[in-house]
């Protein structure tokens, strides 16, 4: 370990820091508070920022961990596409995942502030807008092969100059999405946003100067540095890989994907290296190289015992490494808007491997990630009806306990929809959305379980479209858990058109049609035959577990509410015996 | 024969806090520990003490008001009623699934709040109501009375019923009533529509649910009150503060404790409110620092802004208002309160990276600060304000215990000055400054991050800790004025004294505006208004002693959540475009700008509030003879510039002529701390202090 490190001054230090902190979040709730859209105030898909005037970042407020260390990307372009030519009252913005952007409905809007005409900071946001134009409604489509069917690429640009409105780009956003009012009233929350940063940065530069402000940035981003090189430090030193697999994307059906990582760690720093995954797919699933440090920096920290202030010197510890024309580095013209299936996968691929260096902190594989799906057409009276939802909600069991159920997902905390707005504002109904049993992972510690929801159709015609995982391939469990349970699709169950759906699809639908969604059972940690029978016998009462599951999967008999404990001996041991030992670290398959 | 006397009652978790208050204006006030097996036995016999010291008897008694813990502890401690759920076939896990929303980023040992009810007490029923109101699949009575049947044999105290859509149409749930009333009369029952019939199935059932868990146990509670001072003679009424900072009797507290829940810092807010008023401050930031946190609320011309949605039970603090999902979701008027993880005893600590940092760990009451002497060993706000001279080494006036300055200089300097490269003292500035920042965030949570600038408002600053950093507050944020009331650190029992019975209603409708039937939401509102003039009326309240407002929550067709707007008079044809322009103002104001005309307002939910109009309380003259007396200097210290300066020790009578800072004014319960170039002034009517920037 280092000397205790000096901060000049480390009051004002830490009213600096304080103080910057607060204006991102200020930024991140004018964001909430203004904006109209449920995409952002209900799901936060947003992030705000602040960068020094070179475009280092140096304090996020709400960070969607998606956006993880997007902006000095995105900034950087900015910066190179206009140089000098920034001045006072100019607001520059971008989308296009080719020059800075990470997937087209992220809209970066950034504002330099300058204080007696010297660029001290940028205050940044990013909002994913509910509609940036494209094939299909929502800019989401995950069977999109181009990036030019996904919407209006906007390369980094001026939306003001110098105070005054880019009317041209403001007619051409107008002109090429669905719903120009909304987009048009979530880019004023990014403006407002930016503006309140501006003046409150203003007054502490006004207090410390230029010099003194520059001075209170280095040491806040040496500050974090040390924070994450100590945090880092304290970690094993080695080298873990992992591997999984996606479905396929929606294109080239029945066609696995490839995810790789590397996990290089020596003293204080640590290499992310998705060299071996995929080259790029046809389908909407591609990342940028931003997307793939996102979840990268997102597996790093959940790893990590401290609480670290995000900002540059928290990346300089971390190195990430993608080859070009890789799913987790794409190149022209791959198509990106579904990117997020990806992400939420190299999250459990990652955590796969960082399981190996932290076996006393890491989850076994979560449901996947969030599910897609949309419902789109025409009502009777030639109304246009979009109906998103994002859902998701089962983790992984832990090292010390059961996964969670019904908890968003570690790389998004979207929140869910309420059912009945959705039924009064889209013709959808929804006829069920509750726990499956017998669906999670077993493990002295059981994944969280997963859930079934029901949505039917009463629109007279409809294009639904699904954007799921893990239906060939099951979440892992670790350390002697089991694997989990596939995700489902099914088109009218228990009818006599019942049938079983892909995991990505998109197709037309009638009147009075249901789609089943169920998501993957995350996996389980530690030997089910371990599991003390009557935790087992709990989850049984709460029908997590049923009885004959009780046997199945953890080798407990259950007789009349209650633990039979001498067949529940002969069942383990019989069971132990016909396994031999519990498969380590990681289980892929379901037992035999 | 009614007395004259006014009670005030504030349990608190070490200590239940009474205050009385005469028809002259004369005050009496009296602390004791609380009784935290039986809360009731504590105000009993502590009111008997303070009645007999201020030589009064239970005849003087002519009301009682009380915040109450009960129900926010039972939530905390997980203490509450065995509840069964009834809910709609398919939807058996609404109350766990929630919003899925979770409190914080990145970390893998989040645990949720286990639901109230466990899933084996979690029952559905084929039924189903559609979003316009219509049956879709009738309700199985069979099968609703199996389920009771069900519940009532693994034993519950409580029935929740909440179905989906009930909101459209509550005769399933009306159903349920009926049924629970035949097969279960000994089992309180509860269906959602009459708890909160708004929109929203995770809310609504969350709430009912609250609503059970916490009833057996507030109506026993309100019970063994009321009969212990019925034994002590005392036969005046009982009314609880609401979360809303209105008071409501006890038999209705009992039936609907879930507006109960966070009685206890409304008392204060309530109170601020009140003694502003005759100083000429209608808007005001309140801000109640005790030892372990701070909260802030904002009162705008005279009334407390409202929330809609507490979390309850979960991590008391919350850091920022941007992530949610730490506690148990209950909508209920409640008083716009943030807090934060700041009081006097907050740990001071330098992080790994070398910056000094206080909090959010606490050296709570035990072991407390290291001055205390009880074997606490990590440097705390507390003994920085006893390192920097603002504390009396002796104790506080009242306080039976002497502070252990050496211990803390030493624990400062080996834990914090030195590994900064700092002296003890400014270190210890240092750390009241930052203290100073954090505390920052809860009063800009209710007001800049609300779109309101805080500073034309006066900071009134109560609490234990409150008027030791009142002024430290007001200055960091720009506020021109600091009040301290009197008996700051029991202040939110003398609140109490100034509040109203208050009540509220609500009903979704949901109808886009221009094309709704103004009849309709005529009749709708006008329920709701009978409801509350019903309620009234059988507490006693003449007509003319009650006012009913109305207010809608609205949006544009589109957004996900309302604002709320007033209105009054009836509603027909042309209160239509009145209704959607008043949206279109209160649009405006919170987010910056308005839609076009055209652009359709949708109504979601009516409501009414009705007020009953007692007589008011009258200000309080001078507090008991036990305030300290002042007198003497002391040094302290006023940061690296100022230096160490001999400041004077004052009685609050002192501060009838104005003085100039830097004086410390100590007290029975607190020290108020006015810096150099600060001016204080006693105000007689209210005896609070106020703080202004001295003139030169």
């Amino acid at each position: 370990m280092t000397a205790r490190p000096t901060i000049a001054d480390p009051i004002a230090f830490e009213l600096f820091k304080n103080a910057l902190i607060a204006i991102a979040d200020e930024m991140a709730l004018t964001i909430t508070r203004t904006t109209y859209s449920g995409v952002l105030k209900d799901n936060m898909d947003f992030s705000t920022a602040f960068c020094d005037g070179d475009g280092r970042l140096i304090a996020q407020g709400l960070t969607l961990p998606g956006h993880l260390g997007s902006l000095p990307t995105a900034l950087r372009a900015a910066i190179e596409r206009f140089g000098d030519s920034i001045v006072d009252g100019d607001v520059l913005c971008l989308n296009d995942p080719y020059a800075g952007g990470m997937h087209l409905p992220d809209l970066f809007v950034f504002k330099p502030i300058f204080h007696e005409g010297v660029r001290v900071a940028f205050a940044a946001t990013i909002c994913h807008h509910t509609d940036v134009g494209g094939r299909v409604a929502g800019s989401n489509a995950a069977d999109s092969t181009e990036i030019y069917q996904e919407g209006l690429r906007i390369p980094p640009s001026k939306l003001f100059r110098a105070g005054q409105p880019n009317d041209t780009l403001f007619d051409m956003i107008r002109a090429n999405v669905r719903l120009p009012v909304l987009v048009e009233a979530d880019m004023r929350a990014q403006l407002a946003a930016c503006h309140i940063a501006e003046r409150q940065f203003l007054e502490i530069v006004a207090d410390h100067g230029v010099a003194g402000t520059r001075a209170l940035i280095d040491e806040l981003i040496d500050y974090s540095e040390r924070l994450t090189r100590s945090a880092i430090g304290g970690l094993p030193d080695g080298e873990w890989s992992f591997e999984d697999w996606i479905d396929d994307d929606g294109v080239d059906l029945g066609k696995p994907i490839r995810l790789f990582v590397t996990f290089r760690k020596a003293d204080d720093r640590i290499e992310a290296d998705w060299t071996g995954s995929n080259p790029q797919v046809r389908g909407a699933i591609n990342n940028t190289f931003s997307y793939t440090q996102a979840a990268s920096y997102c597996a790093i920290r959940c790893v990590l015992d401290e609480d670290i202030p995000t900002n540059e010197g928290f990346f300089r510890a971390i190195d990430v490494v993608a080859p070009k024309g890789t799913i987790a580095n794409m190149e022209l013209p791959a198509a990106c808007a579904a990117r997020g299936l990806t992400g939420f996968r190299m999250i459990d691929c990652a955590l796969g491997a960082l399981a190996m260096m932290r076996p006393d902190k890491v989850m076994a594989a979560s449901d996947g990630g969030n599910t897609g799906i949309s419902i789109g057409g025409w009502t009777a009276d030639r109304k246009p009806f979009v109906y998103v939802d994002f859902t998701c909600g089962a983790w992984g069991a832990r090292p010390w306990a059961d996964g969670l159920e019904g908890n968003a997902n570690i790389f998004s905390n979207m929140a869910s929809q309420s059912v009945e707005i959705t039924e009064a504002e889209h013709p959808v109904e929804i006829l069920r959305y509750e726990f499956l049993t017998d669906r999670a992972g077993a493990g002295l510690y059981r994944g969280g379980a997963p859930f079934g929801r029901d949505y039917r159709i009463k629109a007279t015609t409809a294009s639904l479209q699904v954007r799921a995982d893990r239906a060939s391939f099951r979440p892992y469990g670790l350390y002697g858990g089991a694997a989990g349970h596939f995700a489902r699709n099914i088109l009218n169950p228990g009818t006599a058109g019942e049938r079983p759906l892909s995991p990505k699809f998109t197709m037309d639908v009638v009147a009075g049609d249901v789609l089943r969604h169920e998501l993957a059972g995350p996996g389980g940690w530690g030997d089910p035959l371990e599991r003390p029978p009557e935790a087992v016998l709990e989850d049984v009462r709460d029908g997590f577990v049923s009885i004959a599951g009780a046997l199945r999967d953890y080798g407990v008999v259950i007789l009349a509410d209650s633990v039979d404990a001498a067949a529940t001996a002969a069942a383990r041991a019989a069971k132990a015996k016909a396994r031999g030992p519990a498969p380590t670290p990681f289980t892929r398959e379901a037992a035999s | 024969m009614s007395g004259q006397w006014r009670v005030g009652v504030d349990i608190g978790g070490t200590f239940t806090d009474i205050v009385l208050l005469g028809p002259d204006g004369r005050l009496a006030v009296r602390k004791v520990s609380s009784s935290v097996d039986d809360y009731a036995r504590a105000i009993v016999e502590g009111l008997e003490i303070a009645l007999r010291e201020a030589g009064l008897t239970a005849a003087d008694v002519s009301e009682i008001r009380h915040g109450a813990t009960v129900a926010s502890n039972a939530i905390l401690e997980r203490r509450g009623a065995k509840v069964g759920l009834i809910g709609t076939e398919g939807f058996r896990d609404i109350l766990e699934i929630r919003t899925l929303r979770m409190p914080r980023l990145y970390d893998l040992a989040w645990e949720k709040p286990k639901p109230l009810v466990p899933r084996r007490l979690r029952l559905t029923v084929p039924e189903r109501i559609d979003a316009t109101g219509a049956v879709t699949t009738p309700l199985d009575l069979a099968a609703a009375a199996a389920a009771i049947d069900h519940l009532v044999g693994e034993g519950v105290d409580a029935i929740a019923v909440a179905f989906l859509n009930a909101y459209a149409n509550p005769v399933h749930e009306q159903a349920m009533a009926r049924l629970m009333a035949e097969r279960a009369p000994g089992v309180a029952a509860c269906i959602s529509t009459d708890v909160l019939p708004e929109i929203r199935e995770y809310e609504r059932t969350s709430t009912t649910v609250v609503n059970c868990y916490v009833l057996p146990i507030v109506a026993a509670y309100l019970k063994s009150l009321k009969a212990g001072l019925r034994d002590q003679g005392i036969a005046a009424p009982v009314s609880l503060m609401q979360s809303s900072g209105g008071l409501t009797p006890a038999d209705a507290a009992a039936r609907l404790p879930v507006h109960i829940i966070e009685s206890g810092p409304a008392g204060g807010v309530v109170g601020a409110q009140a003694l502003a008023a005759p100083l000429g401050e209608a808007s005001i930031v309140s801000f109640d620092m005790g030892g372990t946190t701070a909260k802030a609320a904002l009162v705008i011309d005279g009334r407390a802004e409202r929330a809609d949605e507490l979390q309850v039970g979960g991590e008391a603090i919350q850091a920022s208002r941007l992530l949610t999902g730490q506690g148990y979701s209950v909508k209920t008027r409640a008083i716009d309160l943030a807090e934060v993880g700041a009081g006097g005893g907050s740990i001071v600590w330098i992080d790994a990276g070398g910056a000094m940092q206080i909090g959010p760990k606490s050296a709570g009451a035990s072991p407390g600060p290291v001055s205390y002497g009880m074997g606490g060993t990590e440097p705390t706000i507390t003994d920085a304000n006893l390192i920097l001279g603002y504390l009396n080494p002796a104790g506080l006036a009242g306080g039976e215990r002497t502070l252990d300055l050496a211990a803390a200089r030493a624990a400062f300097k080996a834990k914090v000055a030195d590994p900064l490269g700092l002296s003890v003292e400014d270190a210890a500035f240092g750390a009241r400054r930052i203290a100073v920042a954090n505390m920052m965030r809860a009063i800009r949570a209710v007001t800049v991050e609300r779109g309101r600038d805080p500073r034309s408002a006066a900071l009134f600053a109560f609490g234990g800790n409150g008027p030791m950093f009142g002024w430290d507050m007001a200055a960091a944020l720009g506020m021109q004025r600091v009040i301290a009331p009197p008996a700051p650190g029991l202040f939110s029992a003398f609140g109490l004294l100034y509040a109203e019975v208050e009540h509220h209603y609500g009903r979704t409708l949901r109808r886009v505006l221009a094309s709704a039937d103004p009849e309709e939401i005529e009749r709708a509102w006008r329920s709701l208004e009978d409801e509350g003039s019903a309620q009234l009326t059988a507490e006693g309240f003449k007509p003319a002693d009650q006012e009913v407002r109305r207010s809608a929550s609205l949006r544009y067709k589109g957004q996900t959540h309302e604002l709320e707007v007033d209105w009054s008079g009836a509603f027909d044809l042309a209160a239509r475009d009145g209704l959607a322009e008043a949206f279109g103002v209160e649009h405006a104001r919170v987010y910056g700008h308005r839609a076009g005309l055209a652009e359709p307002v949708e109504l979601i939910t009516l409501r009414a509030s009705g007020r009953g109009l007692g007589e008011r309380a009258p200000l309080a003259k001078s507090t008991d003879r036990k305030a300290a007396a002042g007198g003497g200097w002391r040094p302290a210290y006023f940061g690296p510039e100022t230096g160490w300066l001999e400041t004077p020790i004052l009685a609050r009578s002192d501060l009838a002529e104005q003085r100039i800072g830097p004086f410390i004014v100590e007290e029975y319960d607190a020290t108020c701390l006015a810096p150099p170039g600060v001016s204080g002034q006693l105000e007689p009517v209210t005896n609070a202090i106020t703080l202004r920037r001295a003139k030169v």
